[in-house]
């Protein structure tokens, strides 16, 4: 028997060595391929992530939902102290209201008085937490909007109260949101009130890191942190978070949307700078292509 | 002859059904904050589980398959881990049918070794070609904790799905030829 499978080997071994060799370099060749191009691989994997994640929809959600059913069980015990701090808020919460309707009566009073009309940039889209990331590396959520509903690459993503994460990556059903917290996530920001710069970058944990500050003594914790508008990249004034000293002395941001519960984000339209699709006219002016045959003729 | 043959699909198609169910469990939206520990790669434990046991259920093709999915679903960089994972199960596959006298913890270590040596090599590459990675903290304790799932899963194939490495009875009815 051992010699039979021996004799077997001898043809099948070289063969196999040589198909696992192609299998190997082709994907090889794919990490290069990514390496070299990257924005082309990556809406490869948008498409892929399209294709199979909605499919997969029908059976995420009612393993969500037993999980979150478990999750509030196990928050019953806590049952009348909640009930408490939620009606404290709700009294809050309506004063708030009273307070903004009468602002907005005010507003359109004034804006009436000087016939302004409101930018229609700053409109959104609502769209659905659908997927994680599904990495510990990665902080990124997958949305059920995408290029069919009019999502571009760029745009910031809110939940009601803060910034979550700006879109990368766009299928035509779907579109992928980087959350602030993730270690590739930079965003220019004001503090204010002292009105200072400086860049929120994300290192994987729940709050993130406030760098390319000026002066550190202008800033105190609790300050608010909003977006700053720099160089086209996102709408300024979105609310970030605010500021927070870590045990080691470091600024970070405490985030105001609130991360564990994400469920419907809005994705803001914002059209700031035109993309760029010829050199300008930079390279020098275009011949006339009449001219050429009457040059060959002088030639000739 | 007829159930030998079919049952090597309905193997084979359970591994790549079993890689699709680990790969659902890595996208559900359970928590989006960060910070938490990272968890074990089922996936490659899997895989060399069935390697070392039944090569003829997870063909070169599949293996590959399922990794370049992985990597494109979980936002790796795309085809460097497949790659790595196929050279090692590749060697595994070599190593397996030598491996029977030295028991669990040979194997064991074995595949330790081979984990270790993937996740060093795709560190390496990303490192020479300057792609921005996680830092090697969390790295080393998913490498730790997936070494350490690995006898879980040997137990979960073998119990629930049967995997075992094939026995002198098995060799009696399949190694004819037909």
């Amino acid at each position: 028997m051992a010699k039979d499978r021996a004799q077997r080997d001898d043809y099948t071994t070289p063969l196999r060595r040589l198909f696992m060799g192609i299998v190997v370099l082709c994907l090889l060749g794919i990490f290069l391929v990514w390496r070299i191009d990257s924005p082309r691989v990556e809406r490869f994997r948008a498409q892929v992530v399209d294709a199979v994640v909605p499919s997969m929809e029908w059976a995420m959600i009612p393993v969500t939902a037993a999980i979150n059913l478990v999750r509030d069980f196990q928050s019953y015990q806590r049952l009348s102290e909640q009930n408490q701090e939620l009606r404290s808020e709700l009294r809050r919460m309506r004063a708030w209201k009273e307070a903004a309707l009468q602002l907005e009566q005010e507003n359109a009073r004034l804006l009436d008085l000087n016939n302004v009309r409101l930018d229609p940039r700053l409109t959104y889209i609502t769209g659905v937490v659908m997927a994680d990331s599904g990495s510990p590396f990665r902080q990124s959520v997958l949305l059920n909007v995408g290029e069919r509903d009019g999502i571009v690459d760029g745009w910031a993503a809110m939940d009601g109260i803060g910034l979550v994460g700006r879109i990368s990556g766009v299928g035509p059903d779907t579109a992928r949101v980087i959350l602030l917290t993730d270690a590739s996530s930079a965003i220019p920001a004001t503090i204010q009130p002292s009105g200072q710069t400086a860049l929120i970058t994300g290192d994987n944990t729940p709050a993130p890191a406030v760098e390319f500050l000026e002066s550190r003594e202008l800033v105190r914790p609790g300050d608010r942190v909003v977006t700053s508008g720099d160089g086209g990249v996102f709408p300024a004034g979105l609310l970030i978070g605010q500021i927070a000293a870590d045990p080691g002395g470091r600024l970070r941001v405490r985030l105001s949307a609130d991360f564990e519960r994400l469920e419907f984000l809005r994705v803001l339209r914002y059209h700031s700078a035109a993309p760029i699709r010829d050199p300008g006219g930079i390279v020098g002016p275009q011949r006339p292509e009449a001219l050429l045959p009457t040059e060959e003729a002088a030639d000739g | 002859m007829d159930s030998a043959a079919s049952r090597l699909w309905l193997m084979r198609g359970l591994y790549l059904f079993l890689a699709l169910t680990v790969m659902f469990f890595h996208l559900l939206p359970l928590n989006t904050q960060p910070g938490r520990l990272p968890f074990p790669d089922f996936l490659i434990c899997l895989t060399f589980a069935w390697v070392l046991r039944r090569p003829e259920y997870v063909p070169t093709l599949s293996i590959a398959a399922v990794m370049l999915m992985a990597d494109l679903l979980l936002q790796r960089p795309p085809g460097l881990l497949a790659a790595s994972v196929a050279i090692g199960s590749a060697y595994l596959r070599s190593a397996g049918p030598g491996m029977r006298d030295v028991g669990f913890v040979g194997e064991w270590t074995t595949v330790g070794v081979v984990i270790a040596a993937i996740f060093a090599f795709n560190r390496t590459v990303l490192a020479l070609l300057s792609v921005s990675q996680a830092s090697i903290g969390p790295v080393f304790v998913q490498v730790v904790f997936t070494v350490l799932a690995y006898p879980l899963v040997v137990a979960f194939s073998q119990t629930i799905f049967g995997v075992r490495r094939p026995s002198a009875v098995d060799v009696a009815t399949v190694g004819t030829r037909s």
